[in-house]
């Protein structure tokens, strides 16, 4: 664009800021002028272009004028101009101050919605293409996880109707069989945006949910990338596809990576579609986390791996074999490298839901561990994340001998990570160490941290005090180590009396809280606490004094404590120890003094005849006169206690022993559960970390982790801080929130999955499941399916065979054919029957195609319960959809008996003794539509599975059939005798008694079989 | 969301290019962010550091390429390297069609930068992968008029 080219060139080419200011400021007047209503579409297109570049170099002042004129560029009927206008009013417009982002949104409608739907509407892909564009960027909004229960439009607004016709309008578009891929890519990103934003549209429309699902299938590869982020949202929304998506992906992901059929325009540099098979592979794991809600209120995944057929697993294992395979490989080229160490951290963040084997994961391990020698910081460094998560992930449930300690050889690497030039890997290197740690490798880990720790980051010493504790805590399972331990620490990075200290107060009072708590520990902290005392204050070693921390667990312990050493040595004698005290005292900080005193003041109250006593009153008389307010107050009322006389059982009781801590929490927890928020939120999850330890400590006999049997085995039995109160803390602080996408959250999800429209004529299909083993189940002009059923006692299986119908007409394949879903009416928590698919059809069917239902009956049920099979395939350019019932019915799990008509008169009246009219028997009347002969009721009988004991000849005209069979379910066997009586002379009208050994089954029963006989499907 | 924003700065700190994917942010943060990240990234040492930093609760990604940084803001999980290398796939695309492609060529062609950035990103997601379709649709789109 002339003009602009000069405008852009005179700005770079202004000497100083003043200079460009001021030509920026003529700009601007002029272009004010410029603007009328004669002004011609390219010189409008000119002038604003250069107000956006004005407005980019952060001229705000020029915001309004170029909101209205670009507004005018987007009404004219130019390409360029259309474009720039709406270019210009999306960098233009900004979520105001104080502004909610329903506002903003709506605000936003208010002035486009004309545009919008007119530039939808017409007949010029470009235009459409422009107006998505334009959802797609300036609708974009971020939500959160209520964005369902909570929209940010819902059906009540006013403007609903508006939403709703943007949000059809775009829709059209991805599913269109004649617009380009180029439209449907970005529709699918515009309808994401908008689902966002009114979520209910979707729901609502349960058709809509199924195409769009099939977008994830379509041969153009952009939009297949473009259809993930929209699939992600619909899974969220409607959690039963996810079950149909998996094996979509996973056959997708198997082409391209295992049988290489990626198109050679899709490849980055040698690596096939890098940025597609992450986002697959991110997909599957999001369909791993997806959880929801199930009647215990607990959080419970929605598919688990046995849920997947074993051809989708297969696919899924190879093309992680394969990932790992190549990561072992020399790759060449910073952008392969790059490339491949991309895919293969998001391989294994998905492997240990894949169930994968020891080995598998071994493999992944190895392949990570390789990169750690990487010479490039941003390998190493995701490395060490992928080490974490990998880990995190795969030990839960597994004994730590499993697969951590399979990284001890590995151990040394991540030692020498911590010396790393960049301080995230040496972060992300301790947090490595801190996940693997277990009951066999503590020792060494906290050992090198100790080590480590003084020459560590400052700004990280906090977090390794912190870590070692919790470390030391959960799997010490010497007490005295752990006492030793912990104080080196405290003496190492104890801090000074300025108040400056590496670590935080947590760590002290943790060590407090544990002594206090655990009796045999008394002693020996003692005896560690005065030896560090001793060489800390001699003067030889030339340090500064004693660290303060170290100071503070003295002050408390000892005053506590300390007689209980007194008689061991000279150097354990209370005088000792207050010397060791008094002298640190002066150089200590006034929060210490203060503890301090109680300390001296414990001592003068139990052993008044100590020869310190006197120096201890003279200290109270002394600080008395403190200029600290706290200290002061101590001094003060310390110094009457103990020289009063009158006080003395007063004071007595003010030195009473503490009493063991109850608090429910551990101070370290929380901590860490900031520190990990602030270095590593979500990805590495160390604090859900911190629960599997606490909860694997709990088998152990360690420190804290104590549980009822070692409480009485006088370990170190803390009964307040039970391991069961640190899981549940940490769990609170974990950030890893399952997502909350569930039925209950979802008022619309039930509704929709109550009332599954069936397909038209899906009766014949039933009922003829119900009579035969065998036959056409659903047939219409592109499909004809047929099954045959396998009966194995309450176990059925349903062999279908799809058959193109297309085929013989037209010579159209059926492609994308999906069994979505079976749905089953059961109840959920304890279903009457289970229905899964355990084969699944192939998705393109040139001739014909199988798939397997089986069924298992768990206890009685009635036929109504039956499940709904749901699938689609497009055949010609037609998408279908499928909705057929097939019956699980206990009709369906009779076998026939050998019983003679006597034996049959004899259970016959024991089951009416034992279980009586009321439970044991039911009779019905029941008019079949066609006229019945005995022969004809006979072979009824002896296709559903039942024994004819008896019937009468065909000649006869009174009508009588007997017929015995048992009934199977998981539970229980139940027998069955039936007698069929005619009640007319025409055979139009029956009878029949059914008496059953099981109470209530005879009602259910009857019921099955007049809808069998009278020919009524419901 | 995916990608939050992608912003393309100068060693000034001028920004050279800024797609908000995300429409939560206002004028007031968007130039405090755009200011805030420039010194956090300008001041870190290339060969030793990684290319990434968490930041206001997004990671940002980032490469320098002569004297501009190109930078992309993304969701705490999402991948790191994927982003890096989609990055260096959208200077790939602005190199081939503006053959050679330097800081002149994104200032005075600025709008166009944006319109090429609208078919490779769409709503903060990938939405096209290959290089040879992305430019021959940008052409496509340069001879409407």
């Amino acid at each position: 664009m002339k003009g602009l080219t000069q405008f852009c060139m005179d700005i770079r080419n202004s000497r100083d800021a003043q200079e460009e200011h001021k030509r920026i400021c003529t700009e601007i007047n002029t272009l004010k002028g410029k603007f009328t209503s004669s002004t011609n579409g390219s010189t409008r297109k000119r002038n604003v272009c250069k107000l956006l570049y004005i407005y980019l170099l952060g001229y705000n002042e020029v915001k309004e004028i170029g909101l209205r004129e670009s507004m005018k560029l987007i009404s004219s009927s130019v390409y360029s101009e259309k474009k720039l206008g709406y270019l210009t009013l999306g960098i233009l417009l900004d979520h105001e101050n104080n502004q909610t982002t329903k506002e903003y949104l709506d605000g936003l409608l208010d002035t486009t919605y004309p545009y919008l739907v007119k530039d939808l509407q017409a007949n010029n892909d470009e235009f459409n293409c422009l107006a998505i564009e334009f959802i797609a960027s300036s609708l974009n909004v971020s939500i959160d996880e209520n964005f369902v229960v909570n929209p940010i439009i819902n059906d009540s607004n006013e403007n609903a109707a508006d939403w709703l016709e943007i949000t059809d309008l775009v829709y059209s578009f991805c599913c269109s069989p004649i617009h380009s891929p180029v439209i449907k890519k970005k529709a699918s990103l515009a309808l994401l945006c908008l689902i966002k934003i009114y979520p209910n549209v979707i729901l609502s429309n349960n058709n809509w949910i199924l195409r769009l699902l099939n977008l994830i299938e379509s041969e153009d590869f952009g939009v297949v990338l473009s259809a993930v982020p929209l699939v992600d949202i619909l899974i969220h929304l409607s959690p039963q596809y996810v079950k149909s998506v998996v094996p979509m992906i996973a056959t997708l992901l198997h082409d391209l990576v295992v049988r290489d059929k990626c198109p050679i325009d899709q490849y980055y540099y040698d690596t096939p579609a890098p940025w597609l098979c992450i986002e697959l592979l991110s997909l599957i794991e999001k369909c791993f986390l997806l959880t929801e809600i199930d009647r215990d209120g607990q959080q419970s995944p929605v598919i688990l791996v046995t849920d997947i057929d074993t051809n989708s697993l297969g696919k899924l294992r190879s093309v992680v074999a394969r990932y790992i395979h190549n990561a072992s490989q020399k790759i060449k080229g910073q952008q392969n490298r790059n490339a491949q160490s991309a895919i293969l951290f998001q391989v294994v963040s998905l492997i240990v839901f894949l169930d994968a084997s020891k080995e598998a994961i071994e493999g992944a391990i190895h392949a990570l561990v390789l990169l750690l020698d990487s010479k490039e910081t941003n390998t190493r460094y995701l490395s060490l994340d992928a080490l974490i998560k990998l880990i995190a992930r795969s030990s839960v449930g597994l004994q730590p001998s499993s697969i951590s300690a399979r990284f001890e050889q590995h151990l040394s690497k991540i030692f020498i990570l911590l010396l790393d030039k960049d301080i995230s890997v040496r972060r992300k290197a301790l947090d490595l160490l801190y996940t693997v740690c277990n009951s066999e490798n503590y020792i060494p880990i906290v050992q090198k941290l100790i080590e480590y720790f003084p020459s560590s980051d400052f700004i990280l010493k906090n977090e390794i005090a912190v870590k070692i504790a919790v470390m030391a805590e959960n799997f010490a399972t010497d007490s005295a180590w752990y006492i030793q331990t912990m104080l080196k620490l405290l003496s190492l990075g104890g801090g000074n009396p300025n108040g400056t200290s590496y670590i935080g107060d947590e760590v002290w009072v943790r060590i407090v809280q544990i002594v206090v708590n655990n009796e045999n520990l008394h002693s020996p902290a003692c005896e560690s606490i005065v030896n560090l005392l001793l060489s800390d204050t001699d003067g030889a070693s030339g340090k500064a004094g004693v660290p303060e921390n170290l100071l503070k667990v003295a002050a408390f312990i000892l005053g506590e404590y300390g007689h209980l050493i007194a008689n061991e040595s000279d150097i354990s004698s209370l005088s000792n120890q207050f010397q060791l005290l008094l002298s640190a005292y002066f150089s200590s900080s006034l929060v210490t003094r203060a503890m301090l005193l109680s300390t001296f003041f414990k001592f003068t109250i139990r052993f008044p005849d100590e020869d310190f006593v006197p120096d201890v009153i003279d200290l109270f008389e002394a600080e008395t006169q403190s200029i600290d307010v706290e200290i002061q107050t101590r001094a003060c009322e310390y110094l009457r206690l103990a020289t009063v006389e009158s006080n003395k059982n007063l004071a007595l009781a003010v030195v009473k022993p503490l009493p063991a801590f109850d608090r429910k929490e551990n101070p370290l927890l929380t901590r860490l559960g900031n520190v990990n928020a602030i270095s590593n939120p979500k990805r590495s999850n160390s604090a859900v970390n911190a629960l599997q330890i606490a909860q694997e400590g709990s088998h152990k006999n360690n420190l804290l982790g104590l549980n009822e049997q070692n409480r009485s085995s006088n370990h170190l039995g803390v009964n307040s801080i039970s391991s069961s109160s640190l899981a549940s803390t940490s769990r609170k602080n974990s950030m890893y929130q399952p997502r909350r996408t569930s039925n209950i959250d979802n008022p619309f999800e039930d509704g929709n999955s109550e009332q599954v429209p069936l397909s038209p004529n899906w009766q014949s299909g039933y009922q003829r499941m119900r009579h035969y083993d065998a036959g056409i189940f659903f047939e219409n002009q592109f499909i004809k399916i047929v099954y045959r059923t396998i009966r194995d006692g309450p176990r059925t299986e349903y062999h279908f065979t799809i058959i193109n119908n297309a085929a013989k007409t037209a010579g159209t394949p059926i492609t994308k054919l999906r069994v979505l879903d079976i749905h089953s009416k059961a109840s959920k928590e304890n279903p009457s029957y289970l229905a899964s698919t355990t084969k699944l059809p192939d998705a393109t069917v040139i001739d014909k195609t199988e798939f397997v239902v089986e069924t298992k009956v768990r206890e009685i049920l009635s036929d109504s319960d039956s499940p709904v099979i749901s699938m689609t395939l497009t055949c010609g350019g037609s998408f279908n959809h499928l909705a057929l019932k097939i019956p699980v019915s206990l009709l369906k799990t009779v076998t026939g008996t050998s019983t003679t008509l006597e034996d049959f008169k004899i259970r016959w009246i024991q089951i009416g003794q034992q279980l009586g009219q009321a439970e044991g028997e039911e009779s019905i009347h029941i008019s079949p539509p066609h006229r019945l002969v005995s022969s004809n009721i006979a072979r009824l009988m002896t296709r559903i599975g039942f024994t004819v004991v008896y019937n009468t000849p065909d000649n006869e005209g009174n009508i009588l059939v007997m017929s015995a069979g048992i009934i199977h379910t998981s539970k229980s066997n139940y027998g069955v005798l039936i007698t069929t009586k005619s009640v007319d002379a025409i055979g139009k009208e029956f009878l029949i008694v059914i008496r059953c050994t099981g109470g209530g089954l005879a009602t259910l029963l009857a019921q099955s079989l007049r809808e069998i006989l009278e020919d009524r499907a419901t | 969301m995916a990608i939050h924003y992608i912003l393309v700065l100068n060693r000034q700190g001028k920004t050279r290019l800024g797609k908000w994917f995300n429409n939560a942010y206002t004028e007031g943060e968007k130039q405090r962010y755009t200011s805030e990240i420039h010194r956090l990234i300008s001041s870190r040492a290339s060969k030793i550091q990684s290319n990434f930093i968490e930041y206001q609760q997004c990671k940002l990604v980032y490469r320098r390429y002569a004297g501009l940084y190109f930078i992309s803001a993304i969701d705490i999980s999402d991948s790191e390297l994927a982003s890096l290398e989609s990055l260096h796939f959208f200077v790939e695309v602005l190199d081939t069609y503006f053959d050679n492609v330097c800081e002149l060529d994104l200032i005075f062609n600025f709008y166009k930068i944006y319109y090429i950035l609208d078919e490779v990103y769409l709503a903060g997601q990938y939405q096209e992968i290959s290089k040879e379709r992305i430019l021959e649709r940008v052409r496509m789109l340069d001879k409407l008029d």
